[in-house]
C-alpha cells in the first residue's frame, strides 16, 4: 500500500511534467493516466521504492516518445490558440515573466526541453536523467548547456536562431 | 590530473547551480567565478531561469489531481480490464436474434416481450453454454468473486449467486451475458446425478417489472420465469425435474430479500 501512496505522491509532479513537455492540459493528463495505467502494470518489477519516481518519470518518457510526439505539432498549435493553458497568477507583472519563460521553453527542442525541466524543475539527478533517456550523461549536460543558454538569451531578449511564430 | 587542476567546464557550472558540486571543487568554481564576470552572469542567468521554470510550472502541481487520475480508481478500472481478456471476454455470450426460432415460449404473452424474452435468453444461453459441458474460464474463489461484482455493478443491484447447497446443488460457473436488451448475468449449478441447471438474471425494461412465476417448457428444456423488482429471472434445465420449481422458489424468496 505505501508504494501506491508514493506513487499518489507523484501525480502532481507527473503532471506538471506532462504539461510543461505537452502545453495542453488534455493531452499532458491523458499521458500521465497512460503513464499510471502503465506503472501499475509494471509495478511488479520496480527493484525499489526508492527508485519509484525516476522509474515513473522514465515510463513517462518512453510513452511520450512512442506516441505522444505525434500528437506535437497540434499541442503546439493549441499554445497559440485562445484556449491554451494560462495559469491564474497572482500578479499581471509575475505573469507575463512566466509567459516568457514558457514561451522560450516552447522555442526548444523536445530533447532539450525534458531535460532542463527533469533537472531544473523535477529535481533529478544528470544520471538519473540519463538513465531514463537513455543517452550518455555526457548528452545530457550538453543538451543542459544548449537549453539553459537559449532560454537565458530568449530571457534576456537576445535574437534567436530559430523563433517559432508568436502571436 | 587532480582536483585542483581540471579546468572548471560547463559541467562544473551545472553542478555549482543545481547544487551538486563536489567540496573539493567549490572553492575553484567560486574563484572562476570572481575572475570571470561573464561566467558569473552566465551561472546568475541559468539560476534564475530555473527559478522563473520552477515558479511558472508550480501552479500545475498544485491544482487538484482530477479524478480520472485517481490510483483507486485506476487499479478497479485494470481489474475490470483484466478480467475481460481473460476471463470475462472468452466467457462473454451474445444472445441476440433470439426469437421464434429458438422454439421456446413461456406461456402467456407469445411476443418475446418481458418475461417472455428472458425465458427465451435464459434458454439460449443454457443451451449453448451450460449444457455443453465445458466452461471457457475457470471458475475459483476469486473469478467468482470478481465475476459477482462486476454482475452486481451491470445489474445496479447485488448478483451474489444463491446458495443452493440444501438442495444439493452447487456453483460451478458463472458468466456475464450480452444480451439485445442489455447485460445480464447467468450461474450454473450442477446438482445430484449429473444435473445441471442455469440461473439467469437481467434487468427488465419497461415491461414485466415484476412478473409472477410461470412455468417454460420446451423440446430439451424446462424452466421457470419470473420478474421482482425490474430484475427477470430464469432457472432453466435441461431435463424436466420434479424439484426445479421448489428451486425458483428458493431463489425467488432469496433473490426477493436482497434485491
Amino acid at each position: 500500500m505505501s508504494v501506491l501512496a508514493t506513487l499518489e505522491e507523484n501525480i502532481p509532479s507527473l503532471r506538471r511534467y506532462a504539461w510543461s513537455l505537452l502545453r495542453n492540459a488534455g493531452d499532458a493528463d491523458d499521458l500521465v493516466q497512460d503513464c499510471l495505467v502503465r506503472a501499475l502494470e509494471k509495478l511488479g518489477s520496480l527493484r525499489s521504492e526508492g527508485q519509484l519516481r525516476p522509474w515513473l518519470f522514465a515510463i513517462m518518457h518512453n510513452l511520450y516518445v512512442n506516441r505522444w510526439r505525434r500528437t506535437k505539432v497540434r499541442a503546439e498549435d493549441a499554445t497559440e490558440s485562445p484556449e491554451a493553458d494560462v495559469p491564474v497568477l497572482p500578479s499581471q507583472q509575475a505573469s507575463s515573466e512566466m509567459r516568457d519563460i514558457m514561451r522560450g521553453l516552447d522555442t526548444l527542442p523536445p530533447e532539450h526541453r525534458q531535460v532542463i525541466l527533469l533537472v531544473a524543475v523535477e529535481g533529478f539527478e544528470y544520471a538519473e536523467v540519463a538513465a531514463m533517456l537513455g543517452v550518455p550523461i555526457g548528452t545530457v549536460m550538453s543538451r543542459l548547456s544548449r537549453a539553459r543558454d537559449r532560454l537565458r538569451d530568449f530571457v534576456e531578449g537576445r535574437p534567436q536562431p530559430v523563433l517559432r511564430r508568436v502571436k | 590530473m587532480t582536483d585542483q587542476e581540471r579546468p572548471i567546464t560547463d559541467d562544473d557550472l551545472h553542478a555549482f547551480v543545481d547544487g551538486v558540486l563536489d567540496a573539493g571543487r567549490r572553492p575553484l568554481v567560486d574563484h572562476h567565478l570572481a575572475a570571470h564576470p561573464e561566467a558569473a552572469a552566465r551561472v546568475a542567468a541559468w539560476q534564475a531561469v530555473g527559478a522563473s521554470l520552477r515558479e511558472a510550472t508550480a501552479w500545475k502541481a498544485r491544482e487538484p489531481v482530477p479524478a480520472r487520475l485517481d490510483i483507486t480508481r485506476l487499479l478497479e478500472a485494470r481489474r475490470a480490464r483484466r478480467w475481460q481478456p481473460a476471463r470475462i471476454a472468452a466467457g462473454i455470450l451474445v444472445a441476440l436474434a433470439v426469437g421464434a426460432g429458438s422454439g421456446w415460449m413461456a406461456r402467456g404473452p407469445s411476443m418475446p416481450t418481458g418475461v417472455a424474452s428472458v425465458a427465451m435468453e435464459a434458454a439460449a444461453v443454457h443451451r449453448m453454454f451450460a449444457a455443453g459441458g465445458e466452461f471457457a474460464a475457470p471458475y475459483d474463489a476469486a473469478a467468482r468473486a470478481e465475476l459477482t461484482a462486476w454482475l452486481s455493478r451491470k445489474l445496479g443491484r447485488p448478483a451474489t449467486p444463491p446458495d443452493l447447497s440444501g438442495s444439493g446443488f452447487h456453483l460451478v460457473s458463472g458468466q456475464l451475458v450480452a444480451t439485445d436488451q442489455g447485460p445480464a448475468g447467468m450461474y450454473v449449478y450442477d446438482g445430484p446425478r449429473g444435473v445441471r441447471i442455469t440461473l439467469f438474471m437481467r434487468p427488465m425494461k419497461k415491461r414485466d417489472m415484476n412478473a409472477p412465476m410461470r412455468p417454460m417448457h420446451g423440446a430439451d428444456m424446462a424452466g421457470y420465469v419470473w420478474a421482482q423488482n425490474g430484475l427477470g429471472f430464469s432457472l432453466v434445465a435441461t431435463e424436466p425435474m420434479q424439484m426445479l420449481h421448489g428451486l425458483a422458489n428458493h431463489i425467488r424468496s432469496d433473490m426477493g430479500a436482497r434485491i
